[in-house]
């Protein structure tokens, strides 16, 4: 009711203009580029609502009145204002332009022009993108938008990146922004149910995207309301244009390598240091190592020979890494009439990994079409289908993987080189779980990982279908009604076979288990939007709108252990033991209902509002429910007289000033059902059982985020140099933590979630682009993007009772307490080596120092003048913070002649990384060591980081609990992309070809860090909030090579 | 004009379609496959079942159901570490064990986890009281309170001083009696070994009263408490309290007077002619009191499997056969069926013994032991010798090593220390790699001999104990160090 009522004050207001003296105008619109037709192009006269756009052969026809201007405004071009005067034909060249000012933004449920928008976003041209060797655009965004921060969480094919819009939203619930794909919001999490990472967001195949835009305060983003807390990605896909059929075909392919791999010890260097580290043992206990696992020489480790009497000396890496080779190819059809235009496209990506076995395919196809079906109605469609194939060997590099024993990232550095991957006969090398010993008299500790990479299967595969049918009807001038229905359908088929010879599925005999996800998500959204101008000086736009949407996800699955014969490589096959596995039901809706209102004064002056309130069935009953908005203002100072006047407005071609405020929420509760107390079903030998197995926060509610942002553009001699600079202040209240139970409590999980913490994330943000060098044949485009991030958490259930997060569930490695930022390395501070003993320094709490001797009964733990003391273990201290504090990017194109030359290079610091794979590679026991502990201390007076080497030592290197030895700053520098192409100039029309391109690219060509681990760029915990900064055994990064060619016929 | 109204309509028909779509209940997402808390009680099944999950929750692999019996065993002498494996409690095996070990914290979690549950069914029962039938009611709750003594016992022996050096004077566990679902209550003190002590007595003294005589199979038998279950674990608890008069009053109660050694009340306990049957298919001989079922799709879960650990699983242990590990004690002959039968020279994956007590494969089913009668029995010896009752005790000490090893005659039982040793040592053997060692040795207060600390560990060592987990002392700022 109170929607038709509001219509009718529309109607009503919608009466007001009235018709002065009216002619008729035509013309043609071109690209001053090419001098083709440009199609679509919108034509209105200035300060009226009147409009048209530009037919398939970039005619036009407009009645305008007396004395009025014509503006022409296409995506992508830059705007001109024509006086029409007595002219009746007007022929305009619009020029391209990829300066940001003159773009429009992609806002919520709508577009806005970006002179005339007053929030905060960025956006993000995806051209550059689809050239990349990545699996999902998410991984192209590094370096794009100020404020954007990504880390590619190690080098494993489409591992999700890390994505955190101006800083950290969240600590329980998901950072990572609401991703909208062409009106839709998707689901971002990794889908895979195995050890594989399949990002959801590689179903999308990045050629086809035509813009991101990232919305980044609340004004623009509050119309998403309670999803917008961690900002939102609105990803646009291209569209057909009017006019003949167009066809371009572009294709890369490349190879990529492992970069940054530890150097570890030979064979010999590995038996050396080793057998030394036994005979220190057995000095201090006898039965460190049984004389049964050594020789009469108190020796362990033997050579082992080849054939040809050579010392076997393994390469593991060789065993693991390859060059790998990638290919990528995509095909568009574009064209239309000026009723209907249409995009087709299908896509093929085949890429390998450095991490043998690691492969990824997409196979995609799109149709987008737009069709003006009557003067008052449009329809929209999109359908997306895609087809994506991870395939990955258990690599330690997928989130909470860290420990995983046949993980191969740390398999690579740690299996003992003197023992081979095969025997002489081609036959792998092994010994129950473990790759065989030969002449060792120690067992090894890791697989053989040449049968874990050829003989384990896992996969995850998407089959996903996204649709789009959307109408707009124009029920008056300025009045539009638009409707929406999306659709998501996406399954995931999960795939793991454990090959019984070695690996994890040695214990049991071979394991299989499959399991296989139905995600069914839709959308449906309804908005009444209108536009008016009175007097040409006052102009309004309206919005109201309801957004529903409802995702169910179906899981089932089973595991199939003990193989009745070692023939089947197969869930299939036939086992002994068959198991429940991998299933579950979730269900979570949305329903919201939103209005917005803008109203600028000639340009000059703008203010916009917007209200919205969302239900999440996530939430508790009484609670689910939230109140969400905000209000922006701009000034353009370069519109006003007196700055025109002024001799600055020559040099300044466009001034304004802008603010915003706003609320809204964070919807992606991590747990469906977080307000229900609940039992589970089990067993009991064979008797069913109910449990206690949640408790659940009937107070459950909305965790909202106050935003503040302040900002102005500028722009310098005619748009050559734009500079964008933003404050944020983001303060987030009523934060959903998983909120930390004594255990004696017997709590399940140990944990309540409840609204219970605050923080605040602030900072800069500048983005300033720039054409220094515009001489026609040579030209130098270049932007710089730089922000600031302060993250600090200022309250939570109290002062004293801190976040611990484990990595991987094991290793205690992080904290999140008031006063800091989120995610600090939490662990024992130490003081060196000592020179008289060669014993590790642990310094406690309290200054203390106390040494450790290894194996030293009662006296392990002294203080340095001997004295028996306790272990420091519990004794850890705020090590460092994770979070960068500034980062950015800084891209520049060249142009001369046919060429072109990009390079992208990325920044980021400020933080400290827990190099954990440090402590692996410093340990003691069986595993094999980095080159450092050749310096391990030996004597009296030896000043050295590596402490006296004691077998079995696990402690000193901080294996056992984390020291601050291992950590490193992340501070980075790095050549991202660096592409060179080349235009052919040749007119290849005879051919049918229009443009032809060539291009090499390479990606990740240096980096500038004091890190020492694989990659500064690192996240070993994927996408968490609480355990950031962390390396514990991942793969490293690529470095790739690719060449390409793009053609349009 | 009519164009117009038109859409006005079909607007207004999309606008109501999307209202009406969203009726009140499209917002209600209720979980599918876990019940509520409110409907827990509400048939008789669900309240069996949720008995059967305190039983469930107590068999965890992470507890009773393998790594309980396992770090017990590795503390000692009689396991030599094959793997080095840190995750397989090489930590603890060499003494350098810490209050931030994630599977020590484990015990503490699991085993409050279960104390929790146990609290919550006894309120519930209250709460609900036509939810069952009288009888049933009492018998529940009677196993609850079994449950929750067989845990706060296993904890305090883990975590606290044993009683018999301070008469419990020492710090012990927090004391949770109530149910908790809520984030209050996270503070609370640990009582005093003694207090804890009491509340495990005071259980099983009720539990004596409530639970049911017997039940209709076997397997009830052993794997649900009865009567004697709560009476053959007093004995445990009293003789670990050195209270060795309760200990006789409680095993009399189902021990013989006499030779041959059985229980004449309710369920029939006897030891079994064959050592080696106990540790068979289908585990539910009268000798079994009470043992955690396995199933396969019920197993211990990945490295917590006693065959895992000890036997060809994966051999993270084997047997010590160096002087100090009861292997080559004279006492264990080479003759005897728990060598001939319960361990064997060499196994696929090592070339040293290795005990089969559990020599069921993947998924390792074999049903964990956690009462048998012999234990019993040999505590009942214990206490007798301990009393003063040499012959009683040497007696049923016979009943027990002779049935393995017929021809073997003790020597030397003639001082009441000589038999105690000779019945600690019987113990060793008898119980070998069922989780005894270390709470056998900390229960008389004697030195530890670590095989992996390669050196003996005194109760005035702080690694005599496990320290309160980290977790614990980071989130319940009362409980202290």
């Amino acid at each position: 009711m109170k929607k038709l009522l509001l219509l009718g004050v529309l109607m009503v207001a919608s009466c007001a203009p009235l018709i002065a003296q009216m002619k008729q105008v035509t013309g043609k619109v071109t690209s001053s580029d090419d001098g083709s037709a440009l199609p679509g192009v919108s034509v209105s006269a200035k300060g009226s609502a009147r409009g048209t756009t530009t037919s398939a052969d970039g005619s036009y026809s407009i009645q305008v009145a007396d004395g009025a201007s014509l503006v022409f405004s296409f995506v992508g071009y830059t705007s001109q204002t024509l006086p029409v005067g007595n002219r009746s034909v007007i022929n305009v060249q619009l020029a391209s332009d990829n300066k940001q000012l003159s773009e429009v933004v992609v806002v919520g449920y709508g577009t806005k022009k970006r002179t005339e928008f007053t929030g905060s976003a960025s956006t993000i041209k995806a051209a550059t993108i689809a050239e990349r060797p990545v699996q999902s655009f998410s991984q192209g965004l590094t370096g794009q938008a100020a404020g954007v921060n990504i880390t590619q969480p190690n080098g494993l094919l489409n591992n999700p990146p890390v994505i955190r819009v101006r800083g950290l939203s969240s600590l329980s619930l998901s950072s990572f922004p609401l991703v909208v794909i062409d009106g839709i919001p998707i689901s971002t999490d990794n889908v895979s149910a195995n050890s594989t990472t399949n990002n959801p967001l590689a179903d999308i195949n990045p050629s086809d995207i035509e813009s991101i835009d990232v919305l980044k305060d609340a004004a623009s983003a509050a119309i998403y309301g309670s999803r917008a807390g961690a900002g939102v990605l609105l990803i646009t896909t291209k569209r057909g244009k009017s006019g003949k059929a167009k066809v371009s075909i572009d294709s890369w392919a490349g190879v990529s390598q492992a970069v940054r791999l530890p150097d570890v010890l030979n064979a010999q260097q590995y038996m050396d240091h080793k057998n030394m580290a036994i005979a220190n043992a057995l000095l201090l206990n006898p039965n460190a190592v049984t004389s049964t696992q050594r020789n009469s020489e108190n020796k362990s480790f033997l050579p082992n020979y080849n054939p040809d009497g050579s010392l076997i000396d393994t390469d593991w890496y060789k065993e693991v890494y390859q060059t790998a080779v990638s290919q990528n190819h995509n095909m568009t059809i574009t064209g239309g009439n000026d009723k209907t235009s249409y995009y087709f496209s299908g896509g093929y990506s085949d890429q390998d990994g450095f991490l043998r076995n690691n492969t990824f395919q997409r196979r995609s196809g799109r149709f987008n079409l737009d069709h003006q079906a009557t003067k008052w109605l449009k329809l929209t469609t999109n359908i997306n289908y895609s087809n994506t194939f991870n395939r990955a060997p258990m690599s330690g590099s997928n989130a909470g993987g860290a420990f995983n024993t046949s993980g191969l990232g740390r398999i690579a550095v740690a299996q003992v080189p003197n023992l081979p991957a095969y025997l002489p006969d081609g036959s792998y090398n092994l010994e129950n779980n473990t790759v065989g010993r030969m002449n060792n008299l120690l067992p090894a500790q890791f697989p053989n990982p040449a049968v874990v990479r050829d003989l384990d299967k896992i996969t995850s595969e998407n089959t996903r279908l996204i649709a789009n049918l959307g109408a707009e009807i124009r029920i008056l001038e300025g009045l539009t009604a638009k409707t929406s229905y999306s659709w998501d359908r996406r399954n995931t088929e999960n795939i793991r076979f454990f090959n019984p010879f070695n690996g994890d599925g040695w214990s049991t005999s071979g394991d299989a288990y499959n399991n296989t996800a139905r995600s069914d998500n839709w959308n449906w959204i309804n908005t009444l939007q209108y536009n008016l101008t009175l007097a040409e000086k006052h102009n309004f736009s309206a919005i109201v709108g309801s957004d529903v949407q409802k995702t169910r996800v179906l899981n089932w699955g089973a595991q199939r252990q003990t193989l009745a014969d070692f023939f089947f490589t197969d869930f299939q096959g036939n086992f002994g033991t068959n198991l429940a596995a991998g299933n579950g039901i979730y269900q979570v809706s949305y329903e919201a209902y939103f209005a917005n209102l803008s109203y600028n004064f000639k340009g000059k002056y703008f203010v916009s509002g917007n209200i919205r309130r969302d239900g999440n069935s996530a939430l508790s009953t009484e609670n689910r429910w939230g109140d969400f908005g905000g209000v922006s203002l701009g000034w353009t100072v370069s519109e006003e007289e007196f700055f025109k006047n002024m001799d600055l407005g020559n040099t300044i071609s466009s001034f304004r000033l802008k603010a915003s405020y706003g609320k809204v929420g964070n919807g992606n509760v991590p747990n469906a059902y977080g307000s229900y107390s609940t039992f589970g079903s089990g067993l009991y030998g064979a008797v069913p059982t109910l449990s206690f197995n949640q408790a659940g926060n009937k107070d459950l509610k909305w965790e909202t985020s106050a935003q503040t942002n302040v900002g102005l553009d500028l722009s310098f001699l005619n748009d050559r140099i734009t500079l964008e600079a933003n404050y944020y202040y983001k303060d987030i209240n009523n934060l959903i933590l998983n909120v930390p139970q004594a255990p004696s409590k017997g709590i399940p999980g140990n944990s309540i979630l409840a609204n219970v913490g605050a923080m605040y994330n602030k900072g800069f943000e500048i983005a300033l682009t720039a054409t220094p060098i515009n001489t026609g044949k040579f030209s130098w485009n270049t932007n710089l993007n730089f922000a600031t991030n302060e993250n600090m958490v200022t309250s939570l259930v109290d002062a004293n009772t801190p976040i611990l997060t484990n990595t991987s569930g094991l290793e205690a490695t992080s904290i999140t307490k008031v006063g800091y930022s989120a995610a600090q390395i939490y662990g024992v501070k130490t003081g060196g080596v000592n020179p008289a003993n060669g014993r590790r320094i642990f310094i406690k709490r309290d200054g203390t120092k106390v040494q450790y001797l290894h194996l030293g009964g009662a006296n392990a733990w002294t203080t340095l003048d001997g004295k028996p003391t306790t272990s420091p273990s519990s004794e850890q201290q705020i090590l460092g913070n994770t979070l960068p504090t500034f980062y950015g990017g800084f891209n520049n194109t060249f142009k001369y002649a046919g060429f072109d030359l990009g390079l992208n290079f990325t920044f980021s610091g400020g933080n400290y990384i827990y190099n954990g794979s440090q402590a692996g590679l410093r340990d003691q026991r069986v595993w094999n060591n980095s080159v450092e502990v050749l310096t391990s201390w030996k004597k009296e007076g030896d000043i050295t980081e590596i402490p006296r080497a004691v077998y079995g030592d696990n402690v000193s290197n901080g294996s056992s609990f984390l020291i601050d030895a291992n950590i490193q700053k992340g501070d980075f520098l790095r050549l991202q992309t660096a592409t060179l192409g080349y235009k052919i100039p040749a007119d290849l029309s005879r051919l049918g070809i229009s443009s032809l391109r060539v291009y090499a690219q390479g990606t990740n060509l240096f980096l500038l860090t004091p890190y020492k681990g694989v990659d500064p760029e690192i996240s070993s915990n994927g996408d968490s909030n609480l355990a950031s900064g962390i390396e514990r055994n991942s793969i490293p990064q690529a470095r790739a090579f690719t060449f390409g060619i793009n053609i349009g016929l | 004009m009519k164009l117009f109204t038109n859409k006005i309509g079909y607007l207004t028909i999309a606008f109501a379609m999307t209202v009406s779509s969203c009726s009140k209940d499209f917002l209600n997402a209720v979980p599918e496959l876990d019940l509520s808390d409110a409907t827990v009680f509400s048939t008789p099944a669900r309240v069996l079942s949720q008995v059967n999950g305190l039983y469930g929750s107590a068999k965890s692999g992470s507890l009773f159901g393998g790594r309980y019996l396992i770090y017990n065993d590795i503390r000692g002498e009689e396991f030599v570490n094959r793997t080095t494996n840190s995750v397989t409690g090489y930590s603890t095996y060499q003494g350098n064990q810490d209050p931030s070990d994630t599977y020590l914290a484990g015990f503490w979690i699991q085993g409050y986890l279960t104390i929790n549950r146990a609290n919550l069914f006894l309120e519930g029962l209250t709460a609900n009281p036509n939810a069952v039938s009288s009888t049933l009611a009492a018998n529940y709750r009677g196993e609850a309170k079994f449950i929750r003594a067989l845990t706060y016992f296993s904890l305090v022996q883990f975590f606290a001083k044993p009683y018999i050096l301070d008469k419990g004077a020492s710090p012990g566990l927090p004391l949770r009696l109530k149910g908790e679902t809520s984030s209050s209550n996270n503070n609370l003190a640990r009582s005093t070994v003694a207090q804890v002590y009491d509340q495990i007595l005071k259980d099983l003294n009720e539990a004596e009263t409530e639970l049911p005589d017997s039940y209709s199979t076997a397997l009830l038998n052993t794997t649900r408490a009865h009567k004697n279950t709560a009476i053959a674990l007093k004995t445990r608890v009293l003789l670990a309290k050195g209270d060795y008069a309760g200990v006789i009053t409680e095993a009399n109660k189902i021990v013989s007077a006499a030779a041959p050694f059985r229980s004449t009340t309710r369920v029939a306990h006897a030891l079994q002619a064959d050592v080696s049957a106990v540790f068979k298919a289908p585990y539910t001989t009268t000798e079994s009191i009470f043992s955690f079922p396995m199933d396969a799709t019920n197993a211990p879960g990945t490295q917590n499997q006693l065959g895992y650990y000890f036997n060809a699983g994966n051999v993270e242990y084997y047997l010590n056969t160096g002087s100090t590990g009861i292997y080559s004690h004279p006492q264990f002959a080479a003759t005897d069926d728990r060598k001939t039968k319960l361990t064997v020279a060499t196994t696929a994956i090592a070339r040293f013994p290795s005990s089969t007590k559990f020599s069921g494969v993947s998924p390792y089913i074999d049903f964990v032991p956690n009462i048998r009668y012999a234990e019993v029995l040999l505590n009942l010896a214990e206490a007798e010798a301990e009393a003063g009752n040499l012959n009683r005790a040497i007696s049923i000490l016979n009943a027990v090593h002779k049935r393995s090893d017929a021809t073997y005659e003790f020597t030397g039982l003639d001082t009441k220390a000589n038999v105690v040793r000779a019945i600690l040592t019987e113990r060793r053997i008898e119980f070998l790699a069922e989780g005894f060692r270390a709470n056998d040795v900390l229960r008389r207060g004697e030195p530890l001999n670590s095989f992996g600390a390669g050196t003996l560990i005194q109760p005035s060592d702080p690694r005599y104990i496990y320290g309160i987990p980290l977790v614990e002392t980071q989130t319940n700022p009362g409980i202290g160090n």
